[in-house]
């Protein structure tokens, strides 16, 4: 804890310590700790995973790092400002969980209100309202009203929103939620690309495949409190690692041969085969049953260690509700 | 020279959002179906017709400006909130001030937009009906523009903190009693008990006074207007609305967006 | 059969809007609608109380009140019967919105069914003055109901006299006052008053009138001084003069000479009333009546006369 004390406002995205948030549920209800002295901080450049389960505080926590809410106690820092002031926001980008938008404008005229909320000079406006409409693919739906948007675009519309002013940090609050598979695989790419940009991204959600498959380093949150803060792959416990195949139409002495070498990490029911090896030995795997004439019906990064965790403390959490 | 172009985006963008509302031009129709009602109510009396017909039109537009201005303004602040659509806003950077100001902004330009619609509408009856148009009628027209916006930047305070339908309620009761202010005053003065008259005065000088902003019978009357007639009631009316907005920012400033 | 059932549904929908059509308007057209008032059920509230509760909309509720004023008048056989409603809704309309003009000489003009009425007339009539100071109809619909129905012709003069120099005023109008104040304050005040306008008038015609008006009252003055002999002659003799001569015929007259018609007509005495008058004028120097206007007071003491008995 003590080494997050020194930020450099280089490095340091953004620094939370000790942050409490009292809510009252309602009127004249006993007051709720959602924040209970959570702290992290978050590296520049770094795609950054906030993950917990339902009603954990992980929007809570964007909230208050957004001057949405006041926190009770403790410190918010972003690029080293203080949350509560407003000027350093021309460097952030916002797309909030389940977003609506003013539903009357056009995508265009959506994203040149931002833009003009930003800040953005006249003369790079245009410029950047069309590149955004590309990145996020809404050109032909520009001049439609949000309101004859899908949940789809919305989502879409909103980080090209949270993108106009090319901010240096972007807070998602689960910016894959309600999309289709596609969809999903549309904003990882974003996401990903941005990285390369050399942006830093704040991401929360409670899909663990995304957060693997993204992120670099991963924060949990549970019922308010910080249950981990780490890279990734530190948590991957080697050997358990893998990638699941599933295949059909193996020939029984291909299978034959495969067990042999594969040992138990190969299950056989009936016609179909379950499969797990290293990440890196997938391609080799996927090249050889193809040979061999079976049919791939599903490839899967194998997350166990992630879920267990995620188990763990929720877990925890029934222990503390006795 | 920034937060006055985000103060403008915003009031644009507010602008937009209320002309392209439907609703309002159903107001908007309506109230200039009852200004002309002023030549149906006009035809019922045998003289001073162009009079009747000048108060129903006052009275219409003064009406339903502040109908306008209460409906729009109990909305402005709570609608971005219970929407949400204010987390992206706030996410920029624009401080709450800035915010209420430009949601201000913007609905004040709706109102007097539409006061110089209705106003169209009330001098073209009046030429129509051969009725005098003179400076009288545009200080009353300006005049209760004037209330409007006051209406408006009270609607906003209520808005920061409690719902439409709290803030439709009080904002409509400070209107009755804005206009009952002096007539308290005035009947308190006779009171025995000093504690009565102290509090009559008190509540005359706190709430608005908006009886200062009437002028219609002199206009229609076409009885002389003084200068400061005009003028104080602007000053007055600009002084307290900015009151009231600065009082809005303040409690929205304080507020948790959960 | 979803078809059929489809088409039935739209039947019973026609018919059913047809049927509810026709039960609105034929009930509609059935609708009572009485004068409001005529059945004391139009609520008239207290002028002061309405002023506030009209919120800033003074001259819409008080064109609302004004316009009901009208359909009474306008529905009823007998507007004057309603007269104290009137008073009442004009009383709101003018307190509302005093700079009205119309509706004061409305009042003037439906209020005269009783003193009380009339004395309400007046006080809205003062209101009118008040607000219109420069409009002379107000001070005239007053003074004539000063003079007219209230008999004082002292208070008549007073208000109209102030009326005549305003624009509009009518000409007769100084005349009017003239013999007003013949009336109340005696002829000599009624012949300064007339030499006055006669000293300050440009008008050379307006000057023929007053001219001819200080004749009259010279004449008046000697009608009255025989109107005395005359009263001396029934005092003395029980019984009235045969002819103007009886006055200083006999061995002890009355009077020892007659004083001359001053255009050297003669006295003579006219109609069924055998009022002495000269030949020259044929009627006395006081206010004139129309017929229709003697009609109607004579009308209005009998109902008056009437009303305070049975009040008794
Ligand atoms: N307005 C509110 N008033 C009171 N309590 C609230 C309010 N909003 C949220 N909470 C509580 O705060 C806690 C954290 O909520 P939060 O929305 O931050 O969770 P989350 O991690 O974002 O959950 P999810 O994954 O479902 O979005 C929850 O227990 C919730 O009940
Ligand atoms: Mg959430």
């Amino acid at each position: 804890m003590s080494e997050r004390a020194d930020t450099s406002p280089v490095t340091k995205i953004v620094v939370v310590e000790d942050l409490t948030k009292d809510l009252r549920p309602g009127f004249g209800l006993r007051r709720k700790r959602v924040l209970d002295r959570i702290s992290f901080s978050v590296e520049r450049g770094e795609i950054f995973g906030f993950v917990g389960p339902n009603g954990a505080g992980k929007t809570t926590t964007l909230k208050v790092l957004m001057g949405l809410i006041r926190a009770t106690s403790g410190r918010a820092q972003i690029l080293g400002h203080d949350v509560r002031e407003t000027a350093y926001r021309r460097h952030v980008g916002f797309l909030p969980e389940n977003p609506y938008f003013h539903d009357f404008l056009t995508g265009r005229e959506f994203l040149a209100f931002y833009a003009k909320l930003s800040g953005l000079r006249r003369s790079n406006r245009a410029a950047r309202i069309e590149a955004l409409l590309d990145l996020v693919g809404l050109r032909e739906a520009a001049d439609a009203r949000l309101r004859t948007y899908s949940k789809g675009m919305l989502q879409r519309i909103g980080l090209a929103q949270s993108l106009v002013h090319d901010p240096e940090v972007v807070f998602l609050d689960e910016p894959m939620s309600g999309l289709d598979p596609l969809g999903r695989k549309e904003i990882r790419d974003l996401i990903l690309r941005l990285r390369t940009e050399g942006k830093t991204v704040f991401m929360n959600s409670h899909i663990l495949s995304d957060v693997e498959m993204l992120c670099d380093r991963v924060a949990i949150i549970a019922e308010g409190r910080i249950r981990y803060e780490g890279g990734v792959d530190a948590f991957l416990p080697h050997g358990e690692s893998g990638t699941d195949v599933v295949a059909t139409g193996l020939a029984p002495e291909a299978a034959a041969k495969l067990h042999d070498r594969l040992g138990e990490r190969m299950r056989v029911q009936g016609e179909r085969v379950e499969l797990r090896v290293p990440h890196k030995q997938v391609g080799e795997l996927l090249a050889e049953l193809l040979a061999m004439g079976a049919e791939v019906t599903s490839v899967m990064p194998h997350r166990a260690s992630l879920e267990s965790i995620f188990l763990s403390t929720v877990q925890e959490r029934r222990r503390w509700a006795r | 020279m920034g937060a006055l172009i985000r103060i403008y985006t915003l009031a644009g963008n507010t602008l937009r959002e209320v002309i392209r509302n439907r609703i309002l031009y159903v107001l908007l129709c309506f109230a200039i179906v009852l200004i002309a009602t002023g030549v149906v109510l006009s035809a019922l009396s045998y003289v001073e017709q162009e009079r009747i017909l000048q108060d129903v039109g006052l009275g219409s537009i003064r009406l339903f400006g502040t109908v306008i201005a209460i409906f729009l303004g109990v909305g402005v602040l709570h609608k971005e909130v219970d929407r949400r659509t204010i987390y992206t806003i706030l996410s920029k950077p624009i401080s709450r001030s800035e915010f209420v100001l430009g949601k201000y902004l913007g609905l004040t330009a709706t109102i007097w937009l539409q006061l110089l619609i209705m106003s169209a509408a009330f001098a073209l009856i009046s030429w129509l009906a051969h009725a005098p148009l003179g400076t009288g009628h545009a200080a009353a027209l300006l005049l209760s523009g004037l209330e409007m916006s006051l209406m408006v930047a009270v609607a906003t305070l209520f808005s920061a903190f409690t719902t439409p339908m709290l803030a439709s309620f009080f904002t409509a009761g400070i209107w009755v009693v804005g206009h009952l202010t002096r007539d308290l005053r005035q009947l308190a003065s006779h009171s025995d008990v000093s504690a009565v008259r102290e509090l009559a005065v008190w509540i005359h000088r706190l709430l608005p006074d908006l009886e200062s902003f009437n002028v219609s019978i002199q206009a229609v009357h076409g009885l002389p207007i003084e200068g400061s007639e005009v003028t104080l009631p602007i000053a007055y009316g600009i002084g307290y609305a900015s009151l009231v907005l600065i009082l809005a920012i303040v409690l929205f400033e304080r507020r948790d967006f959960r | 059969m979803g078809e059929q059932a489809a088409v039935g549904t739209r039947w019973v929908q026609l018919v059913a809007a047809l049927s509810f059509a026709a039960l609105t308007v034929v009930s509609f057209s059935k609708l009572p609608m009485p004068i409001r008032g005529a059945r004391g059920d139009l609520f008239i509230p207290r002028p002061e109380v309405a002023r506030i509760a009209s919120l800033g909309f003074e001259a819409l509720v008080a064109d609302y009140y004004w316009l009901q004023a009208v359909q009474i008048v306008g529905g009823a056989q007998n507007p004057t019967r309603y007269a104290p409603l009137i008073g009442g809704l004009i009383d709101v309309v003018t307190t509302l919105n005093p700079w009205v003009g119309h509706p004061y000489r409305f009042a003037a003009v439906w209020l005269i069914d009783s003193p009380e009425s009339v004395r309400q007339a007046n006080r809205l009539l003062e209101r009118a003055i008040e607000h219109h100071p420069e409009d002379w109809r107000h001070y005239f619909y007053l003074g004539f109901n000063q003079f007219f129905y209230l008999e004082d012709n002292e208070a008549a003069a007073a208000v109209l006299e102030r009326a005549i120099e305003l624009r509009g005023a009518p000409l007769y109008l100084k005349r009017l006052v003239a013999r007003l104040k013949v009336q109340a304050d005696g002829l000599e005040t009624g012949a300064t008053f007339l030499r006055e306008l006669i000293a300050t008038t440009r008008s050379r015609k307006a000057r023929a009138k007053y001219e001819r008006a200080l004749d009259e009252i010279e004449t008046e003055r000697r009608a009255r001084w025989l109107d005395q002999a005359r009263e001396d002659y029934r005092e003395r003799f029980g019984r009235d003069i045969e002819t103007i001569g009886d006055l200083v015929r006999g061995p002890d007259p009355v009077r020892e000479a007659l004083p001359p018609e001053p255009h050297g007509w003669e006295w003579i005495l006219k109609g069924k009333k055998r009022r002495l008058v000269s030949s020259y004028y044929g009627h006395r120097y006081e206010p004139q009546f129309h017929r229709t206007e003697r009609k109607r007071r004579k009308h209005w003491r009998a109902e008056l006369l009437e009303r305070e008995g049975s009040g008794r």
